[in-house]
C-alpha cells in the first residue's frame, strides 16, 4: 500500500482546494492535457468545471442531449426503424453512438454563458441530424424488403451541396434529403474512423488518391453499397467544383434514378451568369413538377424564405458583437458547424428554438458586459476549407494558446437575405445564394472573393489568420503564393494548415498542433497558457 | 400517512442513487470508454463481415 506523504499533505493550500473545487481551476492550472488516455483521446475523468459549470455540464449538456436524442428518434419515427438504420449502415453505427465526445471535444475548457450558447448549437446540430437519417430510414426500401413506400415517394434526394432551399416550394408535401450531409459530412466531425472505409473503397476500384477526399468519400458510399435508396429522383450539382461532378457520375450509376443536374458558374460575377443561374433553377423546379406531379407553390417559397432570412438576421447580429466586443458567447468550431449546416440545409424549426435561447444568452452577455473568453490573446479568422476531422482545433488553440477563432469564411458565405415580393427578384436573389455555397463564394470563385479575407479581418477586428491548405484541392493550391506575398506585403500573422479534409492519415491532429506550437513559439515568442496541451497523441480517437 | 412517507423516502433515495450513479457514468467518461472499446469494436466486425451487393456489376447506361 502506498505510504501517505505527510509533508506534501502539510503543503496543501485547503483553502485554495475548496476555492478550486467551487470555481473550478484557472485557466492557466488546468492541464487539460492530463485527462486524456493515450491514443484513445478518452477522459480519465471529464474535466471538473466548478460546481456550477459541471452540473451545467451534467443535467443540460450530457444528460439533457441524450434525453433528446432519445426524444429526437421517437418523434422521427421510432426505435425500430432506427435500430434496423443502425444494423444496416456503418456511417449511422459507427459515427452516431459517441457523439456526447464530439460535444466533449468542441466544448472543453468553457465555461459559463460561452459554454451554454455553444452546447445549444451542437444541440441543434443532433436534432437536424436525426431528424435527416430518420427520414431516410422511413423511406429506405433496403429497410423495408426492397419496396417503395409512401415515404420514398415523397422524399427528394439532393447532393449536399444544393442547397436546401430549392425544395422549398414542396416543403409541406416533401421531404428533402440531401444524399452525404448525414452519411459523409457530419460524420466527419464525429467520429473520423469512419469514413476512412469510404475513402478506401473508391480507391479499390481504381480511383487515384490525389483528387478531393471529399468527392472519394461521397462516391465510396455508393461503392460500399452504403448508400439508403430512400428517393425517387435526385437533383445534383457541380458545387463546389468538378470533382463533385466526377462523384456524381459514379452517383447517377448506382442509383439509376432519374437524375436533374443543376450545375452553378464558377465565375458568378457577371450579371448574364445571374440570369443563366436563375434560369437552371427554374428548370429545376420544373423537372420536380414533372417528377412528382405537384405544381410549385409559391406561398410555400415564400413563407420558408422569410423564416430563413429571420435566422440570417440573427446571424447578421451575433457577427456584429463578435466583432466589435468580447461579448460572443460562441466559440469557434460551434458557430462554424451550426452556421453552415443551418445555411446550407435550409430552414428547420430547431435553428428557431436555438436562435432564441442563444439570443437570450448573446443579450445578457452583451447587458452584463461579460468577457466570454478571457484569455483571448489573438483574435483570429479562420480562411479557406477546414479540417473536418479537426474542427474543434480551435477548442484547442484557445486553451492551449489564447487563440480565439472570431469568424471563419465557410460562416461568411450566404451573408444574404433573399427577397419574396416577386418571383423573378427571389429566383434571382435564390441564384446568388446557390452560387455563395460553401468552397464556392470564395474558396473556387474567383480571386474578388478569396481576397475577401482582408476586409473581414478588419470587419471582425481580428490580428491573426488561421490559413486552411486543403492540401488536395487543386482550386486553393493555385492560390498559395498569392497569398503568401498578401501576408509579407501586408505584415499579418498567418499560420498555413495543410489537412486533407476528411482524411486524418495524410496529416494528423498532433502534426497540425506541431505547427501551431511552433509559429506560437518561434515567431510570436509566446508561452503557452497550458502546457500540458502542446503535444498528446490522439492518433486513434474518433 | 407514515407510509406514503416511507414510500417517498424510498423513491427520493432510489432516484438519488440514480442520478448518483449517472454523474459516475458521465465523469469516468464510462459511456465513451464503453463506446469505444466494446460498442464500436463488435460494430465494425459486424459491418466488415456484411454481405455487401457490388455496384461495379451494374450496366452504366447514362440513357437508361
Amino acid at each position: 500500500m502506498k505510504k501517505i506523504d505527510l509533508k506534501k499533505l502539510k503543503q496543501l493550500d485547503v483553502k485554495k482546494l475548496a476555492k478550486d473545487f467551487w470555481q473550478g481551476k484557472p485557466h492557466g492550472e488546468r492541464r487539460l492535457g492530463e485527462l486524456y488516455e493515450d491514443k484513445t483521446g478518452l477522459y480519465k475523468h471529464r474535466e471538473w468545471r466548478g460546481v456550477k459549470d459541471t452540473f451545467y455540464y451534467f443535467n443540460n449538456i450530457w444528460l439533457y442531449n441524450y434525453i433528446m436524442m432519445v426524444g429526437d428518434i421517437m418523434k422521427f419515427g421510432g426505435p425500430v426503424i432506427f435500430a434496423k438504420g443502425l444494423w444496416r449502415y456503418r456511417w449511422m453505427g459507427q459515427t452516431y453512438l459517441p457523439v456526447l465526445h464530439w460535444f466533449d471535444r468542441g466544448l472543453e475548457g468553457l465555461r459559463g454563458e460561452a459554454l451554454r450558447a455553444s452546447a445549444w448549437h451542437y444541440r441543434a446540430m443532433v436534432c437536424v441530424t436525426i431528424n435527416q437519417f430518420m427520414n431516410m430510414f422511413k423511406a429506405d426500401a433496403n429497410l423495408h424488403g426492397g419496396k417503395h413506400n409512401e415515404a420514398w415517394h415523397h422524399s427528394i434526394a439532393h447532393k449536399e451541396t444544393v442547397w436546401g432551399g430549392i425544395f422549398y416550394p414542396w416543403a409541406d408535401k416533401f421531404t428533402h434529403i440531401p444524399l452525404e450531409m448525414i452519411p459523409y459530412f457530419v460524420t466527419c466531425h464525429v467520429n473520423n474512423h469512419t469514413v476512412l472505409n469510404y475513402i478506401d473503397a473508391v480507391q479499390s476500384i481504381g480511383l487515384p488518391g490525389d483528387p478531393c477526399p471529399m468527392c472519394q468519400a461521397e462516391a465510396g458510399l455508393f461503392v460500399q453499397d452504403d448508400m439508403p435508396d430512400y428517393a425517387p429522383f435526385v437533383i445534383t450539382s457541380n458545387e463546389a467544383c468538378d470533382g463533385s461532378v466526377a462523384s456524381t457520375a459514379i452517383q447517377d450509376w448506382f442509383m439509376n434514378i432519374p437524375l436533374f443536374a443543376m450545375p452553378q458558374p464558377m465565375q458568378f460575377d457577371d450579371p448574364l451568369v445571374q440570369e443563366h443561374c436563375a434560369n437552371e433553377i427554374k428548370e429545376c423546379w420544373r423537372f420536380i413538377e414533372e417528377q412528382t406531379g405537384v405544381p410549385f407553390d409559391w406561398e410555400q417559397l415564400k413563407k420558408n424564405l422569410e423564416k430563413q432570412n429571420e435566422l440570417q438576421r440573427f446571424e447578421w447580429e451575433k457577427w456584429d458583437v463578435a466583432a466589435n466586443t468580447n461579448h460572443y458567447p460562441i466559440n469557434g468550431v460551434a458557430q462554424a458547424l451550426y452556421r453552415i449546416y443551418q445555411s446550407q440545409y435550409g430552414e428547420h424549426y430547431i435553428w428557431h428554438d436555438t436562435d432564441k435561447r442563444v439570443r437570450k444568452i448573446l443579450e445578457k452577455c452583451v447587458e452584463q458586459r461579460i468577457d466570454t473568453f478571457p484569455m483571448t490573446r489573438h483574435r483570429m479568422i479562420a480562411w479557406s476549407c477546414a479540417p473536418l476531422y479537426y474542427s474543434h482545433w480551435c477548442t484547442w488553440a484557445y486553451n492551449c494558446w489564447g487563440l480565439n477563432t472570431i469568424i471563419n469564411m465557410d460562416s461568411l458565405m450566404f451573408d444574404m437575405e433573399i427577397r419574396t415580393d416577386n418571383l423573378e427578384n427571389t429566383v434571382m436573389d435564390m441564384a446568388k445564394y446557390h452560387e455563395w455555397a460553401p468552397m464556392r463564394r470564395m474558396a473556387v470563385g474567383g480571386m474578388h472573393h478569396i481576397f475577401e479575407l482582408w476586409e473581414n479581418m478588419e470587419k471582425f477586428h481580428c490580428d491573426m489568420v488561421m490559413m486552411y491548405d486543403q492540401l488536395q484541392c487543386k482550386g486553393m493550391q493555385g492560390v498559395v503564393g498569392l497569398f503568401e506575398d498578401e501576408f509579407r506585403a501586408r505584415n499579418i500573422h498567418a499560420i498555413w494548415m495543410p489537412h486533407a479534409l476528411p482524411d486524418k492519415r495524410t496529416v494528423s491532429r498532433a502534426e497540425i498542433r506541431r505547427i501551431i506550437n511552433d509559429y506560437m513559439t518561434t515567431v510570436m515568442q509566446e508561452e503557452p497558457l497550458d502546457p500540458s496541451l502542446l503535444d498528446f497523441d490522439d492518433s486513434e480517437s474518433w | 400517512m407514515k407510509n406514503a412517507f416511507k414510500l417517498l423516502s424510498k423513491l427520493i433515495a432510489l432516484c438519488a442513487g440514480i442520478y448518483g450513479l449517472l454523474f459516475l457514468v458521465f465523469y469516468l467518461d464510462l459511456d465513451g470508454k464503453l463506446l469505444f472499446r466494446k460498442v464500436e469494436p463488435m460494430l465494425v466486425k459486424h459491418y466488415d463481415k456484411m454481405e455487401r451487393r457490388d455496384p461495379l456489376s451494374m450496366a452504366y447506361d447514362v440513357n437508361g
